[in-house]
């Protein structure tokens, strides 16, 4: 800190008033950061998948079982 | 061409070059022709051998490591009665999270999973879901963050698919197999057990098989009493699992089995134990990443960040090319403002060849905050292109709402958050975030609905409850501020500005 009269010197206002309103705000929720998938996620996702698909493509090719009359 | 290769040896090769689906046709039509003559020096002929390579192809097609399989169902998580102590003292279980004296995160800076451990950089099929303390908890959470239920559980499906794939029914008909016969071929025996418990998922007579196989091999094997640990694990008997590894170590000191033995004691929730073990067998194998990395997973998962990332880098300085670690200490570095660092790993995971949803979404928020702007819609862009299902729009496009908000383009932040939630109907965060738009934009009544939507979703979350509060206090409305504060300083007991409200209110309640 240089001594003298250069150097700055601080301001405090002696008179007056200061107030300070000091009110919640509403916070919003953080960015989110995505994680990445573990190679044995991603299988499981997948055989998953394919497990699912060919269900479904079963499902479409056998013929609908007729209501008995 | 008159030059065809010996359909065993083409078989084989089939195998070794990963084209099972080829490896296992061609294994049927060698099964399918006249039973070969045995080989005179040989105890196996190439019927057998034929046999067993098509056990192995068809359960390398559905072979996921079983070190990393670990589903709890919402049964076992909540009437688990396997933790040792109901209260447990603080730093000793991986139920109370908050109890970790290594100074978490704080959920001010990074979100929070519904168990109240922030949300970690890398998901394995063990963390995808937290745990619920309640039923009640467990039964309302939103769908897509639901554990499974033993019905819908992976293990079943992964069975039931072996059928599905096969029109003329399984390839080996488990009850009419004479477990004992093969128990005295170790070399079949090995092929058949892994068939049974990878493709089959039928634990049981894979346990009945390794049993009578380890009796067999009059209990000198180590490799069975792996197995029948795996069987013992899967079937929830964790101290006769815990058993079977030990003695397993004993004979033959492998890294596998350390693993799998650390896996019993995180169910048995006694993480103290594991840290130890992992421990022990770093000194038996110094610098192993694997168990490096479960020292770090504990740590992370008992909410000390600090020194989970410490080990993250002990790992990255054996191998500097482990997904986990870097995404890990990438979005360490992200919620503790350090987003052009973060940024730096996740460049490097870019150049490693990682190339999905997540990561352009991770590169866009952190180009965003490190105020590299030029690469940060473009990030966001290939990430929506990326995404795969609906779920992960949802989180892209919900991020870019947060860019939205911090360029100031309140429409645009609206209409992403909107969007997100076209995409993703549970989407809490997205609920808040719009509510506090519509508070800017002073329609007070839009605005408590989404919060009551949010709050109800996502009871974890400390912002729907605080926003409710501030909301309710501004209209008069002080009674249900004050249950909301109260719910907020649950969910985040260190929150100042609910501290301060909480006693805003009561000093208004006081003058009453």
């Amino acid at each position: 800190m240089p001594e003298g009269k250069a150097a700055f010197l601080e301001v405090l206002p002696k008179q007056g008033q200061l107030s300070v309103e000091d009110t919640a705000s509403m916070v919003l929720c953080k960015p989110k950061v995505l994680p990445l998938k573990s190679v044995s996620l991603e299988k499981l996702e997948a055989l998953q998948r394919a497990a699912q698909e060919a269900a479904a493509r079963q499902a479409e090719e056998a013929p609908q079982p007729q209501p008995q009359a | 061409m008159g030059l065809e290769p010996e359909p065993l040896f083409q078989a084989w090769s089939y195998f070794r070059r990963r084209k099972f689906r080829q490896c296992s046709d061609l294994c049927t039509q060698l099964l399918e022709g006249p039973p070969g003559e045995q080989e005179p020096d040989s105890e196996y002929s190439v019927f057998q051998a034929a046999w067993s390579l098509k056990t192995r192809a068809l359960t390398e097609m559905v072979y996921v490591d079983e070190i990393d399989m670990d589903q709890e169902e919402i049964a076992e998580m909540v009437l688990d009665e396997n933790a040792i102590a109901q209260v447990a003292r603080p730093g000793t279980s991986l139920k109370l999270p908050g109890t970790s004296q290594g100074g978490g995160p704080s959920p001010a800076v990074r979100p929070v999973t519904q168990s109240g451990r922030p949300i970690t950089g890398f998901v394995r099929p063990s963390t995808q879901s937290g745990r619920p303390g309640t039923m009640e908890q467990a039964i309302n959470t939103p769908l897509t963050a639901r554990p499974i239920t033993s019905a819908s559980g992976r293990y079943i499906r992964l069975g039931t698919a072996s059928m599905i794939t096969n029109p003329d029914g399984p390839f080996i008909n488990l009850s009419r197999l004479n477990l004992a016969k093969y128990a005295q071929k170790p070399k079949l025996a090995k092929a058949l057990f892994e068939y049974i418990f990878h493709h089959e998922n039928d634990v049981k007579n894979a346990l009945h098989l390794a049993a009578l196989a380890t009796e067999h091999a009059q209990f000198k094997d180590w490799w069975w009493k792996v197995q029948i640990g795996k069987c013992y694990y899967r079937l929830g008997l964790y101290r006769e699992a815990e058993k079977q590894f030990k003695s397993a170590l004993k004979q033959q000191d492998m890294v596998d089995t350390v693993l799998y033995l650390a896996k019993v004691y995180l169910r048995l929730d006694q993480p103290v134990t594991a840290l130890n073990l992992f421990k022990q067998g770093l000194d038996r194998f110094p610098g192993e990443v694997t168990l490096i990395c479960g020292i770090a997973r504990i740590h992370e998962e008992m909410n000390n960040m600090s020194s989970a990332a410490e080990y993250y880098k002990d790992v990255l300085k054996q191998d500097n090319t482990h997904v986990e670690a870097i995404a890990c200490i990438g979005s360490n570095h992200f919620y503790s403002d350090q987003p052009e660092i973060a940024l730096r790993f996740y460049r490097r995971l870019l150049q490693m060849g990682v190339y999905n949803c997540q990561l352009f979404n991770n590169l866009g928020l952190c180009c965003f905050y490190a105020q590299q702007y030029d690469m940060t819609l473009s990030s966001f862009e290939r990430a929506l292109f990326l995404a795969e299902n609906e779920e992960e729009t949802a989180d892209v496009w919900y991020n870019l709402g947060h860019v939205a908000v911090g360029i100031g383009d309140l429409n645009l932040a609206y209409q992403c958050f909107k969007l997100t939630l076209v995409n993703n109907n549970d989407y809490a965060e997205a609920y808040n975030n719009l509510a506090v738009l519509e508070m800017r934009k002073g329609h007070i009544e839009q605005a408590r609905a989404l919060l009551q939507t949010a709050s109800s979703l996502a009871p974890h979350m400390y912002e729907p409850h605080f926003n409710f509060a501030v909301l309710s206090e501004k209209v008069g409305d002080l009674q249900r501020s004050y249950t909301a504060a109260q719910k907020s300083e649950e969910a985040f007991p260190g929150h100042v500005d609910t501290q301060q409200l909480i006693k805003q209110l009561k000093q208004h309640f006081a003058m009453l």
